[in-house]
């Protein structure tokens, strides 16, 4: 799995590429972020093929600890496969799930601007 | 144009008690799932992407509408959460209601209209904002410019918020009362008020009486009446001398011999007056009763499966149990405590003797890693009571019973959590979501992997500090 980080704004958007599975979940659990941790981070997926249970775990993780952090976690651009996942799980809703980055960026923005 | 339906849980939750395993979108009016009139107006209207959008569980809509190429329109589905308003929702899909005009169908509501009429041509002469609304939802357009905006005092269109039974039961009856249908009904009608489905089964001796929709796979005994005003479901048994009349009988239902229904619905074993909402739940399977899909031969191969592993851990455990466990009450580090709890969604509860082992000392170390208090457990799992992996046992207390029904049909109760094979905190409301997904996704296979998984995990988290 690739994860491509961009900043803009203080907003930080990763991009999964590949299969977020048992084997790659501790690439996205220990992903150093550039960014400080109350900031919002926007997960983009619409180019990840495949996410299983510890996939998501590293996910619900990274937004529990983003949560403490005084942070947020919104998702972006899931594709079927994905959201089906999510779907099964009912973990849509514990997320702003967005279908659009530039939606979810903008959204991230507004509120950091009002913190 | 597009079309974007927003359904929030809160106002269609009151369907779930009443039609249990059916979503709202679905339950049948006329014997039609109730999403399929707001894809056939969405394709009046001149959609040709439709996206259904909620704040609860779509997955069995998902299952039914598909990509929506039965309609020849491209369904998609999306989330929002409980607590967003209509702004948000529409941030959320910003990308869906981009660049085009959308339609915007808010709430549980049912739209009244005619297929006769051009939808399309009205929709595009109409400038942006609501078109319609009443006090649980509305119809809008979004986007797109109209250079000769059309003004129409009454619109061919009505809004009817579905929020009681009452409701659903007077719409259903209106439908049938129509001798040319507005709507397009299932069924073969070569008769005004009467439309029949495939496969039906009628003896020479019942009789039918117009207005009357009878659904696909029905069976109608002898010396049965249906009708007048009769909606009889798919999967349907009336058995002998019965009468059925100003009712409707949802799918999948028996009416036993020599009953009367008149201005009830009946829905599996349960009986429900419309005006009042009353619901008798039938005990007696001769009188009424629901018609049980045959459990499938995976259910079963799982079932074998759980309970050779069972009897295989059995055989490991047996010695290092019969020599640690008296040692270990000795020592008062094996401690019992018994209770109740549930061991599916139907809420059938077990007795269970759940074991607790102090960690304190080596031997009682090598006991936990053995995974020696689940030794018991295992015994429920040959009598086929419990799975050898599944969920978290629930207690069960009046206030676990909201649990076990928010847990819903994938609520198994297991001697071993898939939360503990793939180290989910077994505490806590994450553990549901690691169950969901094996719930779905389980297979005999990977209950083996995933069973040999929790146990390594359950040796390994002793050792680790």
């Amino acid at each position: 799995m690739n994860i491509k980080e961009t900043i803009c704004n203080n907003i930080t958007t990763i991009n999964l590429c590949g299969t977020l599975d048992a084997s790659t979940a501790p690439t996205l659990r220990n992903f150093k972020y550039a960014t400080a941790p109350g900031n919002p981070i926007v997960i983009n997926m619409s180019d990840l093929d495949f996410l299983d249970s510890s996939g998501l775990g590293a996910i619900v993780g990274m937004a529990r600890e983003k949560r403490d952090q005084g942070g947020e976690v919104l998702l972006a651009c899931l594709n079927n496969k994905v959201r089906k996942v999510f779907e099964i799980t009912q973990v849509y809703r514990l997320f702003d799930i967005y279908d659009d980055v530039e939606a979810a960026t903008l959204h991230a923005e507004k509120k950091q601007g009002r913190l | 144009m597009k079309t974007l339906i927003i359904v929030k849980e809160k106002d269609c939750e009151w369907l779930r008690p009443i039609f249990p395993g059916i979503h709202p979108l679905l339950v049948p009016i006329c014997n039609k799932p109730f999403i399929e009139f707001l894809i056939d107006f969405a394709i009046l209207a001149g959609s040709d992407a439709l996206r259904l959008v909620s704040d609860g569980p779509l997955s069995e809509v998902e299952q039914y509408c598909d990509s929506g190429i039965r309609w020849g329109i491209a369904i998609s589905y999306g989330s929002f959460l409980s607590s967003d308003d209509n702004a948000m929702i529409l941030e959320k899909n910003h990308r869906y209601c981009s660049g085009e005009r959308v339609l915007s169908m808010n709430g549980f509501v049912f739209i009244k209209y005619d297929k006769q009429h051009d939808y399309a041509a009205l929709f595009t002469s109409l400038t942006e904002g609501e078109i319609l609304s009443c006090k649980k939802g509305s119809l809008s357009l979004t986007g797109g410019s109209v250079e000769a905006p059309n003004v129409i005092e009454t619109l061919p269109l009505s809004l009817l918020e579905l929020d009681s039974l009452e409701v659903y039961y007077r719409l259903s009856m209106e439908i049938l009362g129509f001798g040319e249908s507005p709507y397009v009904i299932p069924g073969y009608s070569n008769e005004a008020y009467c439309h029949i489905g495939r496969n039906v089964v009628i003896s020479k001796s019942a009789e039918i009486r117009k207005p009357v929709i009878i659904g696909n796979n029905v069976q109608i005994m002898s010396d049965s009446i249906i009708g007048p005003q009769a909606i009889i479901g798919n999967n349907v048994i009336i058995d002998r001398a019965s009468t059925v009349s100003d009712s409707i009988v949802i799918e999948h239902t028996y009416i036993g011999e020599h009953l009367e229904v008149q201005n009830r619905i009946a829905a599996g074993n349960i009986l429900i007056e419309p005006e009042s909402g009353i619901l008798i739940t039938m005990d007696d399977p001769h009188l009424l009763t629901g018609i049980k899909k045959s459990r499938s031969r995976e259910a079963l191969f799982q079932s074998l499966v759980h309970r050779i592993l069972a009897f295989l851990i059995i055989a490991v455990q047996l010695i290092p149990f019969l020599l640690l466990s008296p040692i270990l009450k000795f020592q008062g580090r094996w401690k019992k405590s018994t209770g109740s709890y549930y061991t599916n969604d139907a809420g059938k509860t077990l007795t269970l003797t759940t074991t607790t082992i102090d960690r304190k000392s080596a031997l009682s170390s090598i006991a936990a890693a053995l995974s020696l208090d689940r030794f018991t457990l295992l015994f429920s799992v040959l009598s086929g009571q419990l799975a050898i992996i599944g969920s978290v046992p629930i207690s069960a207390t009046p206030e676990s019973s909201v649990t076990l029904h928010e847990m819903g049909a994938w609520y198994k109760a297991g001697v071993f959590s898939y939360a503990e094979a793939e180290e989910w905190p077994v505490s806590g409301g994450d553990k549901a979501i690691v169950e969901r997904y094996f719930a779905v996704h389980g297979n005999p296979l990977l209950d083996i992997a995933m069973t040999i998984k929790a146990y390594f995990n359950l040796i390994h988290e002793i050792h680790t500090p």
